[in-house]
């Protein structure tokens, strides 16, 4: 611990002057967003974006290393301003985990400032900037020259700089686009989140079929006149089945029978039917105070309404269960003759090509029955970079761990 | 939740009760050493088992409601109790981990959980499991951290500071770091799965990444050979953001349309 009260600039400069010119920065970075009317940055494509970025690697490291002897090129990359500015990011993401990050009135002080998209406003990306600067001169100093012992603390700052830098310097040549297809139809246009005007795809995928598949219907007791759903006594989600027992407050109900797929007969019968066409029906018997009765009841569709049984000013209906997958068989096609057939699921997306396709939505209001498709088709130049990145860190953590073991062995 | 979550977790919690007052008793009847762990162990092992046998009754792992994670902490946290005092020999901790475990338990007896077994597809991931648990055995490290860093305070506020307590909490810190940022990236790595992007400043995704810069900050301070006792004060501290990330996040304005946001059930 120093004693001595150090004077403001006193070399070697440390967390007060970090602190400062940290500060200065954020609000130069304010500054500017105000006066570009709450405009943020806009990130160059590639080549551009990629040049840039090799400048500043090649400007830090050759600053780092030429002059690592003057005292300020010391200061910036040491630890007191490396703290600030993680600090500084670490109060900048604050607003961006507190204020909504969605479109506010252009002249709302949220917007002037930025506050509303804080990741791609000026302050942010000065301060990761100063910091990829800070990281990138206390990276060069470990590099040459270079050590074994060193290979933890450079990988995870290489891979940190890395990742950071990729990400958000990449940000410009990421490409999100949604491409809805109806079953049948082939399409090669996308949209962007942010515009309704289309963009042509260097493919188009046809859409062969599109299926769901939900979890058994559930059983639920509505209240009408106080528009709630009734929790049963057993605490549990009542999933139909046959033989599902069912207790509220003086109502017992059994399901008798249960057909997955069927369609209404003619004396009121359902009748089993094709799993396209047919929705789910339960035989239930309902045991109140009063009476004991059997009804049939069943989920409906968008063709057919669904049968509800009314006892005592309540409803025992049935719902369709939540979606537990759903997949569209594609084929894939570019013009240069490229042709894939493929299986999209959520979690299991697609490459071609530079593209990897996800399944994204489907026409939420008819369910099973969608006719509709939303497919995601990314492109993102830069994510191998970035994950090279991730698992430098990821190699440089599991060395750190390893080390941090054998270190606290060694104290004892 | 099911009926029997009640029965486990006051045999869970009985067993952790007797297993610290023996623990207590031991400082003079050494014989009782014994008996204490195995009870306190078996409060954890009945909680473990427990875990296990809804995970079968569900069909899907146990991790997606908030009223789930916290059945894993209540597993857990007395573990890392246990450790401690083996490795360090330092034994108060784990009394504080077992009441805090019963204290989980017994927020889950108070708000029962509906017994639901679905599960959306974007969570139907390989990831799912690893991510989850990597950030759940984090925070466990990390509570565990700020526990011994607030009784390090209070000690060096009777002047009775030690450097054994202060090397327990940062190296608990310095676990937890690891599987924070372990958690973070297989986040990031399933997210281009499941939702096309690896980052896309979710509000979850910004608070973990805010505690991950906190614990950051932690080793670059002990690393500048900042005071090891001042430091017992922003460890005690950052633990405060990551509650706010780990259950915060569902109250705060921006996180309306969050992907990470617990089924509250």
């Amino acid at each position: 611990m120093m004693v001595v009260r150090r004077q403001w600039f006193q070399t070697p400069w440390e967390f007060r002057e970090s602190a400062l010119f940290s500060a200065l920065a954020v609000t130069a970075g304010f500054a500017i967003q105000f006066a570009a009317s709450g405009n943020g940055i806009a990130m160059p494509h590639l080549p551009f974006n990629a040049i840039a970025l090799s400048l500043l690697a090649a400007i830090v490291l050759i600053t780092g290393l030429v002059f690592r002897n003057t005292p300020v090129v010391k200061w910036f990359g040491g630890i007191p301003l490396g703290l600030c500015l993680i600090l500084a990011i670490a109060l900048l993401s604050l607003i961006g985990g507190v204020v909504p990050q969605q479109a506010a009135a252009k002249s709302s002080l949220p917007a002037l400032f930025g506050l509303n998209q804080i990741f791609s406003s000026w302050p942010f990306a000065l301060t990761v900037l100063l910091f990829l600067a800070n990281l990138g001169i206390s990276l060069s100093w470990k590099l040459v020259p270079f050590k074994p012992q060193n290979i933890q603390f450079i990988l995870f700052h290489a891979g940190f700089w890395i990742a950071l830098s990729c990400a958000v310097v990449g940000s410009g040549d990421l490409q999100r686009l949604v491409v809805p297809i109806n079953v049948g139809k082939a399409n090669n246009l996308g949209y962007t989140m942010e515009s309704d005007t289309p963009q042509q795809l260097p493919f188009s995928i046809f859409l062969h079929d599109f299926s769901l598949e939900e979890y058994p219907p559930q059983l639920l007791l509505y209240d009408p006149h106080n528009d709630k759903l009734l929790m049963n006594k057993s605490q549990a989600i009542l999933e139909v089945r046959k033989g599902t027992t069912a207790t509220w407050q003086g109502i017992e109900v059994l399901v008798l029978d249960y057909l997955p797929y069927a369609l209404p007969g003619k004396d009121g019968i359902p009748q089993p039917a094709a799993r396209a066409a047919g929705i789910p029906f339960a035989k239930v018997r309902i045991n109140t105070a009063s009476s004991l009765r059997e009804a049939w009841i069943s989920t409906g569709s968008p063709l057919l309404k669904p049968d509800a049984a009314q006892l005592d000013g309540l409803y025992l209906i049935m719902v369709p269960g939540t979606p537990k997958a759903f997949r569209s068989a594609v084929t894939v096609q570019d013009t240069k003759g490229h042709e894939i057939m493929a299986n999209l699921e959520v979690n299991h997306p697609v490459n071609f090509f530079g593209w990897k396709l996800y399944q994204m939505g489907y026409d939420e209001k008819a369910g099973r029955w969608s006719k509709l498709s939303l497919i995601e088709v990314i492109h993102d130049p830069w994510l191998p970079a970035v994950y090279l990145g991730f698992f430098m860190i990821m190699a440089a953590n599991i060395l750190f761990f390893w080390s941090g073991i054998k270190r606290t062995e060694a104290k004892k | 939740m099911i009926v029997n979550f009640n029965t486990a977790a006051w045999v869970a919690i009985i067993c952790w009760a007797i297993g610290s007052v023996l623990s207590l008793l031991a400082n003079r009847t050494r014989i009782l050493k014994l008996p204490a762990f195995v009870l306190s162990f078996a409060g954890s092992a009945v909680m473990a088992g427990f875990i296990a046998f809804y995970w079968s009754a569900l069909d899907r792992p146990p991790l997606r409601t908030l009223g789930e994670t916290r059945l894993w902490y209540a597993a857990l946290i007395p573990l890392v109790g246990f450790l401690v005092e083996y490795r360090w020999k330092i034994g108060w901790l784990k009394y504080y981990c077992m009441a805090l475990a019963a204290f989980f338990l017994g927020i889950n007896m108070l708000h029962p959980e509906v017994f639901d077994k679905t599960l959306m597809p974007a969570l139907q991931s390989p990831w799912f499991i690893p991510h989850v648990v990597v950030y759940l055995v984090g925070y466990v490290m990390l509570a565990a951290s700020s526990i011994t860093a607030v009784h390090n305070v209070y000690l060096q506020l009777r002047s009775k500071g030690d450097h054994t307590g202060e090397s327990v909490s940062h190296y608990l810190a310095l676990l937890g770091f690891v599987l924070l940022t372990f958690g973070l990236i297989f986040g990031a790595l399933w997210a281009k799965e499941a939702w096309g992007h690896y980052w896309t400043w979710d509000p979850k995704e910004t608070w973990a990444f805010l505690s991950w810069l906190a614990y950051l900050g932690y080793l670059h301070a002990f690393r500048y050979k900042i005071d090891q006792s001042k430091l017992q004060w922003y460890l005690a501290l950052a633990f405060l953001v990551l509650l706010v990330c780990w259950f915060g996040v569902n109250y705060l304005p921006s996180a309306q349309n969050s992907v990470h946001t617990y089924t509250q059930s």
